[in-house]
């Protein structure tokens, strides 16, 4: 009998209920105190928002607390009242400002990314090394299973899909599926952040998968994008120039409330300083 | 009987705190009953037949949680499967042939190993046991419904080892006693006199694992692969899947409260909490249940 209480089966589910119930009161929150700007959101955009803050702490002083959570998670708790700023790599959708119409909210973009459609480098390396939007859709439709389709070696796709509110896969879907709601039915993985999927994809020898520039490595690559004007490579200069054609604003979100210290770190990271962490981070900076 | 200690404190006082704890331990469970229930209103006027669909995509309405309840019990089962045996074995090895001392240590370390916090186990089962999985099944990913249940695994038999070994350790002694004296094996006392002794108490540490291993959020979120689907064929447990748990843990952040969203994730909270209490009242049944004669006469 002494177990029950020592062990307790409620624990489990009750606590867990215990904290939906936390996170639901949640409603217009109290923000963080004093001095602290507080940032969360899209984990694209926050190797440049992390970059910045730290140098902005180093120089002023200021106490900047930077978080991931996904480009819907950093908007519901910007409009809830519990961060400074959100991060977004993807619009407000109407839904999201309908929630929220009593608050009105700026964006700002401190700089611009392209998101691709990314392999493992076994894959690449076997020559794989370019796709057209149809064949994308194709494989996260699940109407093609394997790259020997597209002159790989015969091995299953292993595709990779993204959590539905990140904004990565709103732009993907947006552009290459045509729809930015599409499902993917022939997904066989679905992850969070930018982090999970370049595990994924660096983890298995055979898989598809879409992610920032920025985070491509060696063993994540990106793929370049068949046109009808040949092929266009994933650089930066084709962003630029617009011929790559996946590509997004990283964006910063406010209330119209927001603070003092919020909005000088806004103007430092778009100031020429500050766009110099967008471009470490491995972004465009945004043109003044 | 000693009547020389002091007397407790008066009854009146003593009594109301008790019964104060009580009544704020019963309002806080009936508090979130009841607003987990207020909140699955949106979903339920919006398209309850969607509910019972395998098809999550609430952009169209849809809210399918079979995938995800499906997910809550085949991991469970794994987990369960696994450490219930497995558990038992190793307490019944303990309990009957190791020292006393030795079953101080052992046992203390089990308890250390109940209160590692699972995103600790959530990490270790994505850094190397996912891994693992996927180089010996030579699979693309090592995310998947199995490894969700090895983890888990991992993480009750404590509670089931420990609670189990109890349960044989406090089987009285005469009974083994009579037992051998009646010229029965070592191995017939244990199948024949004690397990069914302790049958209860064991059935009762496998009720409280299967309710942790229900409720576990961190460590199957980080390693069951997040899909939204069933599997193809039903039973491949070496597919990615959800649990109600992890779906929870993945989309609360993002759903807006109030709407059809947030309701139908509060919904399968509901439905988890039921679940697990419905196991709580079962293993209260269990335990309370009057004993049968024969272990009445030496308790």
């Amino acid at each position: 009998m002494r177990y029950i209480f020592r062990y307790g089966v409620h624990v489990a589910g009750v606590s867990f209920a215990a904290a939906t119930i936390l996170t639901a009161c949640g409603g217009d929150g109290v923000k963080t105190a004093g001095d602290t700007v507080s940032i969360s959101g899209s984990t694209t955009v926050l190797p440049a928002i992390s970059r910045a803050a730290d140098d902005y702490t180093m120089q002023t002083g200021a106490k900047i607390i930077v978080n991931a959570g996904g480009s819907g998670g950093g908007f519901k708790q910007l409009a809830e009242g519990q961060t400074d700023i959100g991060m977004m790599s993807r619009d407000i959708t109407a839904e999201e400002r309908a929630r929220f119409a009593r608050h009105s909210f700026t964006v700002t973009a401190i700089g611009r990314d392209a998101v691709a459609p990314a392999v493992s480098s076994e894959i690449y390396d076997a020559g794989v090394t370019q796709l057209s939007f149809e064949q994308v859709t194709d494989i996260y439709m699940g109407r093609v299973d394997n790259w020997s389709a597209f002159g790989g070696p015969d091995r299953a796709i292993f595709a990779v899909d993204k959590e539905a509110g990140r904004g990565t896969r709103q732009v993907f879907a947006r552009i290459v599926f045509g729809d930015k709601n599409m499902q993917a039915p022939g997904a066989d993985l679905v992850v969070g952040s930018n982090n999970e999927e370049q595990t994924a994809l660096a983890q298995s020898d055979s898989a598809i998968g879409m992610i920032s520039f920025a985070w491509a490595n060696a063993d994540v690559r990106p793929l370049s994008i068949t046109t009808a004007n040949g092929a266009v490579a994933p650089t930066l200069d084709n962003v630029n120039s617009g011929a790559f054609p996946i590509t997004r604003d990283l964006l910063i979100v406010t209330r119209e409330d927001v603070s003092g210290q919020a909005k000088a770190f806004i103007d430092f990271v778009l100031s020429p300083e500050g766009q110099t962490h967008v471009v470490d981070a491995g972004y465009l900076p945004v043109n003044k | 009987m000693d009547f020389t200690r002091p007397a407790p404190p008066s009854g009146r006082a003593l009594r109301s705190y008790f019964l104060i704890s009580a009544l704020i331990c019963a309002a806080i469970c009936a508090v979130i009953l009841i607003t987990l229930l207020g909140q699955t209103g949106p979903v339920l006027s919006h398209n309850p037949a969607s509910l019972f669909g395998t098809v999550w995509n609430p952009n169209l309405g849809q809210y399918g949680i079979i995938p995800m309840l499906y997910g809550s019990i085949v991991v469970m089962v794994i987990a369960m499967a696994i450490a219930l045996p497995l558990g038992v074995l190793t307490a019944i090895y303990i309990a009957e042939t190791r020292s006393a001392r030795l079953r101080g240590i052992i046992k203390s370390a089990l308890e250390v190993l109940a209160g590692i916090p699972s995103i600790v186990y959530g990490l270790i089962g994505v850094a190397y046991i996912s891994v693992w999985v996927a180089k010996g099944l030579d699979l693309q990913t090592g995310r998947l419904i199995l490894t969700a249940g090895l983890i888990l695994a991992v993480m009750i038999l404590p509670t089931i080892l420990t609670l189990t070994e109890d349960a044989i350790s406090n089987v009285p002694v005469i009974q083994r006693e009579n037992a051998r004296a009646l010229g029965l094996y070592r191995h017939e006392v244990i199948l024949d006199v004690v397990l069914p002794h302790a049958r209860r108490d064991i059935l009762a540490a496998g009720l409280l694992a299967l309710g942790r291993a229900l409720g576990e959020t961190m460590a199957v979120m980080l390693v069951i692969g997040s899909l939204d689907r069933l599997p193809s064929p039903i039973f491949n447990v070496l597919s990615s899947g959800q649990t109600i748990t992890s779906k929870l843990g993945r989309e609360l952040g993002e759903s807006a409260f109030g709407s059809a969203h947030f309701s139908a994730l509060v919904l399968m909270g509901l439905i988890l909490v039921l679940i697990t209490l419905t196991l709580t009242g079962a293993a209260q049944w269990l335990i309370n249940r009057r004993p049968n004669g024969v272990e009445a006469i030496y308790d």
